[in-house]
């Protein structure tokens, strides 16, 4: 595969075979270093799934290939590289539906598209109800996905102790299983590899990836993006600059006086030693606040809801990892000797309204794609599918024309809320 | 059953320093052989006695796998014990009777299949999962399951029995983390200090490295184990581990080997923590370093000298350092043939091969030399985790070849001595341990005094600075042989080739190829990997810098975090009468309550026509006291309280700042400056949070005092039309309609109990009070109401009836007929908002919402086949199929005789009169129409008002 003059070798099993014998000569990197040019048509903030998702489609779908991604730690590291990867689109509003569908779509064939495989595996999602109130609104879901064309519907106890014979789904429990809601096309991804492949593909394109450059500072004249300044005392001059960032999407913003109603809580995560394979389909339980996936590698990955007060820490709490244990046993008692490994935590920038910031703001060539929540990775492709075209043509494309910013000042607040805390 | 044949014994005669029993003998089984071993031998150790050396496959390429470093973090011995998975075989304990088995084997141990993923090795390279399986699409799933079962590691059964765990809070002075000479030292320096000590071992007996060392040691370790003996202030915990600190010194300690405890969490809250985690010996890495017969020469003194086992016949013994000398040393006086290659002559090992195990070494000098036992003496890592985890980082000192805290850049309530504070004579580490020690305590001690108000005035104790010895940086023979991670099977060659594609830090090198990611936690392989990673991008080890440490520093168990099950019910007083009654319960968040007493419909009727009572205690109620109440309730309610006489209740509905309805419930005003709050009854918590929220953050100024009365108060609501007359038989309080109308509040003496509170309110239409009294006379007030009113055909209803009952008079339920998106004009609250208030939390929202219009809202629906009742959360669609509504409430109103619902629409059809299309749950259509008012029965309210 040759393109933009770089010899990128493709990825396939007959290469890795001809890489074995070796006749495949190097691999090349998949993504280089370069020295910063002086200008760029575009330069986005963040290097995570948001920013090198947005690079791929300006350059795959516009042709816009002049740009620079500016990364203060290394690509991934962020919200990317610490999300429990689970993936659904059994959303509540039309718009949120249609939303996350697209993002699942553009997943399913990812890994076709980047020539990099990701690992989606669309082992099923399901969301116990312990309660009839939410058993309720399990049906509710159910009946709007129905009708909206995504697969999901509520299964009973015995058919979750079918899908997951771990789980204890005796009326005896102090919080019983009255049923789930059952999302087939859900399911887990290799996040670290999304990253990976989008700034592959980003990188073979022409796009600069710099990591270990953070943006000090944003210039602005006549309230017009000209530039940025990084840490290593370098300007970076651009007409249009992207703020792909999260936990510090408020700092960026505030580089060009753009106020952002933006609060940033720490969310924990957890993971445990491996364990042989047991456990096919992702578990959520919002009573219990907790959620379960087990990794091709055979270690269960933990979730939460994020913690209860604002915060830049990315610590974990020994409170957590104790609630964690407790609820987790109450689900599946049977994993009493398993070890947790490790815990560490993310940053989730909430707003308003558990909806995303995106599109242009006051400031022209400052465009945002920040306030990503806790539902930040499950968006990736499709943000950046829609972050490129608003940025090629100047305005945001009909499937984000309601995340606007202006939003918050014209009180059209979007209908996520009750869908999003729903769990993940 | 087979048994290990006999002979094979690699069993040594008694060794001063060994910690087995040898008049017992114990038996276990091995895959199926039954084995001995004495008490105080590890599984492995009992296995390499009997001449065991592979004892697990690795994780790809299924190669065959013996001891490296027979301590708790062999990479090599991680087995199934019974239904536990992943057991740390060179560190637990053999058990009579126990089940061990390796993992990941198949058919056996010997003969293993998937072996031959080593001849397919060139080929799964690193990340060669991320290069192929791409296409075609549709087969990825049955790749997945493929790779899936190539898991490297136990198996959990469904039924396996969950053990007792729990808990311990635990307040030393100073906590000392690691048991070796330098945290014995500082726990008895701290202890005489006057602090209270708690001495935390990872391993079975305290000494660290003393145990295997030579007479001098030995006494050294006797010596300073009396000394922890002899001080009471000192509690000593082995077998246990400090598994992470948090902010403050907040401490995650497992304890393990207690009777019938299996582990339990210890959360302590240290004064001064000290880390006396010990050195950790570095593997070093070379084509064939993970034969079975390489080991470190830490492992080799400890089979030798704790275990009394020979660990191989004739070795090449590869040191750079004195304690490699001391392995050469033992293994000779044990009467194996030991050849050494010093490397501080210049000589290194390259490699090492063989069949299954170690047969011959080859060196840089071309020479090979057969052995069956490859020792390793190249260095040393600090297991600097916890210091991490204080914020102090330590930095890579090339000098010393591993990385050192900074003692300035840690923090004062940290402390770090030993090996892992730096190098010194074993007296001088003692001597620096225990200046430290007295300093840990004073520091301790400071700030406990500092708590109790007086002001520190100690001299600080002079610690003595460690100093570091050379140590060469041996990590890696060539960089293209060997592997650097023995738990991941990541090769140096791995290494090398992920930062030739792009992943040229740390952090992506440990992603992209896993390194350091297995159960050691990156404690025997980050370094090695750091230095790859910097010889590969010519940066230095100092620039490249380790990945971050994070907790745990030993996995540890979900049931040790978990403990014991604190999962509490919430039951009212009236508990006992329900359940005497066969109340069917309901699981009402922390609730459990009754949903019926046997037939709902019944207890529907029954309140219509004579009297009912129902257990309410679950509506939360709050107490609030203070001049500015009034300001806080127009504040949190859309609706206006400035007006509220004394002796009033009133309706409110609270919003978040959207304006999305989050809860309601009544206020009652009982004094000048006193007023009771109820809530919903999943909503009493949030209320409570939200009200002291706006208070503490937006309005300190205002006197509201809030206190939670919910389980202070038990509640009765009493409802019908004879409730009137049953309630006059046993209180003082005036009952005429006259004297306590609807939306009342009166205080007074019920069945002989004084200080009740009486709101005449009306959620399920009929004339009714709902009576707060005090929680410990909920009981009696119940027994008596029900004996009082027997003439009356008094019965109890649960909380199924009362649904039915607001249903019929079209009551909304927060939560069930508003969701999280319902603004206050949606749920048809119109009535209440007050757009003229100054200000209301959620204003700016509603008066956008009410400027608009264009909302949803909830209606009364009617179905018009009456023999169908549609599910609630069934979608009402538009002819197109679109979603235009939902039902939210829907019931068979047995006093209509009739499907009754409400229901969520959008605006244009939300006229009464219209006729909408139900989508039912099998897929079938039905119609409703809308209704003119939300209540289907006595829309005008008399019943309640007389």
């Amino acid at each position: 595969m040759s393109r933009n003059g770089q010899r990128t070798p493709r990825y396939s099993a007959w290469s890795l075979v001809r890489h074995g014998l070796g006749a495949g000569g190097e691999w090349g990197r998949a993504f280089r270093h370069h020295t910063p040019r002086q200008a760029y048509d575009v330069v986005i903030i963040g290097g995570g799934v948001h920013g090198l998702a947005t690079a791929h489609y300006l350059a795959e779908n516009h042709g816009i290939t002049n740009i620079a991604v500016l990364e203060k730690s290394y690509i991934g590291s962020g919200g990317s590289g610490r999300n429990t990867a689970i993936l659904r689109s059994n959303y509540l509003t039309p718009e949120g539906v249609r939303f996350y569908d697209r993002s699942v779509k553009l997943y399913e064939h990812l890994a076709a598209d980047l020539n990099f495989n990701v690992m989606f595996s669309q082992r099923g999602h399901m969301t116990l109800a312990h309660n009839d109130s939410s058993l309720r609104t399990m049906h509710w879901r159910a009946e709007v996905n129905k009708l909206q064309g995504v697969d999901s519907s509520v299964i009973d106890p015995g058919e979750i102790k079918k899908l997951v014979p771990y789980m204890d789904v005796s009326a005896s429990t102090r919080y019983p299983i009255l049923g789930a809601l059952y999302h087939p096309p859900g399911g887990i991804i290799r996040h670290d590899a999304v990253v990976w492949g989008y700034a592959r593909s980003a990188d073979a394109h022409g796009v600069h990836i710099h990591q270990k450059t953070e943006v000090v500072g944003i210039d602005v004249t006549s309230n017009r993006v000209t530039g940025v300044r990084t840490a290593d005392g370098r300007r970076i001059s651009a007409p249009v600059v992207v703020n792909c960032t999260a936990g510090w999407s408020t700092l960026i913003s505030d580089m060009v006086g753009v106020d952002m109603p933006v609060q940033t809580f720490p969310l924990q995560a957890a993971v445990t030693e491996p364990v042989k394979p047991f456990l096919d389909t992702v578990v959520v339980s919002g009573t219990l606040h907790t959620y379960v996936s087990q990794t091709d590698r055979g270690e269960l990955v933990f979730g939460a809801s994020v913690d209860p007060f604002a915060s830049y820490s990315t610590r974990g709490s020994l409170d957590f990892v104790e609630g964690l244990a407790g609820h987790v046993l109450e689900l599946m008692p049977a994993l009493s000797k398993m070890r947790l490994l490790r815990q560490w935590a993310g940053l989730c920038d909430m707003t308003p309204d558990y909806s995303p910031i995106m599109g242009l703001t006051p400031v022209e060539g400052f465009f945002v794609d920040v306030g990503w929540g806790t539902y930040g990775f499950k968006a990736g492709p499709v943000s950046g599918e829609a972050m490129a075209a608003c940025i090629a043509h100047g305005k945001p494309p009909e499937i984000i024309a309601a995340f606007g910013l202006d939003r918050f000042e014209e009180g059209r607040l979007v209908g996520e809320k009750g869908a999003a805390a729903v769990g993940h | 059953m087979s048994r290990a044949r006999p002979g094979g014994s690699h069993r040594l005669g008694a060794r001063p320093g060994e910690v087995i029993d040898r008049s017992r003998t114990i038996e276990f089984r091995w895959n199926g052989v039954t084995h001995t071993a004495h008490p105080g031998d590890t599984i492995a150790s009992a296995l390499a006695a009997a001449g065991v050396r592979v004892f697990a496959r690795s994780y790809k390429y299924h190669r065959p796998r013996g001891l490296l470093t027979a301590d708790i973090f062999d990479p090599g011995a991680i087995l199934q014990v019974g239904d536990e998975p992943n057991v740390r075989a060179a560190h637990r304990l053999v058990e009579a009777g126990m089940d061990v088995r390796s993992q990941n084997t198949w058919p056996s141990l010997r003969y293993d299949v998937k072996a031959v993923n080593q001849l397919a090795g060139r080929f799964l390279a690193t990340g060669f999962y991320y290069k192929t399986f791409i296409k075609p699409e549709r087969l990825w799933p049955t790749y997945e399951k493929v790779l899936r079962r190539f898991v490297h590691a136990g198996e959990v059964s469904p039924d396996s029995e969950q053990p007792y765990f729990d808990k311990r809070y635990a307040h030393p002075d100073v906590l000392v983390a690691g048991g070796g000479p330098a945290g014995m030292a500082a726990a008895v320096a701290a202890a005489r200090a006057g602090a209270s000590v708690m001495l935390v071992e990872q391993e079975h007996q305290l000494g660290g490295h003393l145990r295997w060392g030579d007479a001098e040691d030995l006494r050294c370790r006797d010596e300073l184990v009396a000394a922890v003996e002899a001080e009471s202030n000192i509690e000593v915990l082995t077998d246990s581990v400090v598994a992470a600190r948090y902010d403050d010194n907040w401490l995650a300690v497992v304890q393990r080997g207690l009777p019938h405890v299996a582990e339990r969490l210890v959360k302590a809250r240290a004064g001064t923590l000290v880390v006396a985690a010990g050195l950790i010996e570095r593997p070093y890495v070379f084509a064939g370093n993970d034969l079975p017969g390489v080991m470190l020469s830490t492992a080799v003194r400890r089979l030798l000298n704790l275990y009394a086992v020979r660990p191989g016949s004739r070795a090449v013994v590869f040191t750079a350092n004195p304690e490699g000398d001391a392995a050469a040393a033992d293994l000779r006086a044990a009467g194996v043939d030991v050849v050494e290659v010093d490397a501080r002559h210049g000589r290194t090992v390259v490699r090492a091969t063989g069949r299954g195990g170690v047969e011959a070494v080859e060196l840089s000098d071309g020479s090979r030399i057969e052995a069956d036992l490859l020792v390793t003496a190249v260095g040393w890592t600090a297991p600097t985790s916890l210091l991490n985890m204080s914020g102090a980082n330590p930095g890579y000192r090339p000098d010393a070849a591993r990385f050192v805290p900074d003692p300035a850049a840690t923090p004062a309530a940290v402390i770090a001595v030993g090996g892992i504070a730096g190098d010194g004579t074993r007296d001088e580490l003692v001597a620096h341990a225990d200046a430290a020690g007295r300093e840990a305590a004073a520091r301790a001690l400071a700030l406990a005094a500092s708590r109790a108000g007086s002001a520190d005035t100690r001299d600080p104790v002079a610690v003595p600075q460690l100093g570091l010895h050379h140590h060469p940086e041996l990590f890696f023979a060539l960089p293209t042989g060997g592997f650097v991670d023995m738990s991941e099977d990541v090769s140096a060659k791995d290494i090398l080739t992920a930062v030739k594609e792009g992943y040229d830090s740390s952090e992506l090198v440990k992603r992209y190829t896993t390194a350091t990611m297995g159960p050691a936690q990156g404690k025997l392989e980050t370094v090695n990997t750091v230095a790859l990673v910097a010889h590969a991008t010519g940066k230095t080890i100092a620039e490249t810098g380790a990945t971050t440490w994070r907790p745990m520093y030993t996995p540890i168990t979900l049931g040790a975090l978990a403990g014991r099950k604190f999962e509490p019910v919430r039951h009212s007083p009236m508990q006992p009468w329900h359940t005497s009654h066969k109340a069917a319960p309901l699981i009402a968040g922390q609730w459990i309550r009754p949903e019926h007493y046997g037939d709902p419909v019944a207890e529907v009727r029954n309140v219509r026509q004579n009297v009912g009572i129902i257990d309410v205690t679950p509506i939360g109620k709050l107490d609030l006291q203070g001049p500015d109440v009034a300001k806080l309730l127009n504040l949190l309610y859309v609706n206006k309280w400035s007006q509220l006489g004394i002796g009033r209740v009133r309706y409110g509905v609270m919003c978040a700042e959207d304006g999305v309805v989050l809860d309601d419930g009544v206020t009652g005003r009982l004094a000048e400056n006193h007023y009771l709050m109820s809530t919903t009854s999943s909503g009493a918590g949030t209320v409570w949070e939200w009200a002291e929220n706006w208070l503490q953050t937006e309005h300190p100024e205002w006197q509201v005092h809030v206190t939670p009365v919910t389980t202070a108060y038990a509640s009765i609501n009493v409802a019908g039309p004879k409730s009137r007359e049953l309630l006059a038989r046993l209180t003082d309080v005036d009952l005429d309609n006259a004297a306590f109308g609807y939306m009342n509040v009166r205080t007074g003496t019920i069945a002989g109990v004084a200080d009740c509170v009486l709101w005449r309110i009306g959620f399920t239409g009929e004339l009714s009070y709902e009576l707060h009294v005090p929680a410990s006379y909920g009981l009696h007030v119940w027994e008596t109401l029900m004996a009082t009113g027997a003439d009356l055909g008094i019965a109890p209803f649960g909380v199924e009836a009362q649904r039915i009952l607001r249903l019929e008079k079209g009551h909304l339920i927060v939560g069930q007929d508003t969701d999280g998106l319902t603004k206050a004009y949606s749920a048809g609250l119109d009535w209440a908002v007050k757009l003229d208030k100054p200000d209301f939390v959620g204003k700016p929202e509603l008066a956008w919402q009410a400027a608009r219009g264009e909302h949803p809202k909830l209606v009364g629906l009617r179905p018009l086949d009456t023999s169908v009742v549609p599910e609630e959360a069934a979608q009402i669609i538009s002819d197109g199929g679109y979603i235009v509504g939902r039902i939210t409430s829907s019931r068979l109103s047995p006093t209509l005789g009739r499907p009754i619902c409400l229901g969520q629409v959008d605006a244009h059809l939300a006229d009464p009169g219209t006729r909408l299309t139900v989508r039912l749950r099998n897929g079938s259509d039905t119609t409703v129409e809308v209704t003119a008012e939300h209540a289907h029965f006595d829309p005008e309210g008399e019943r309640q008002r007389v």
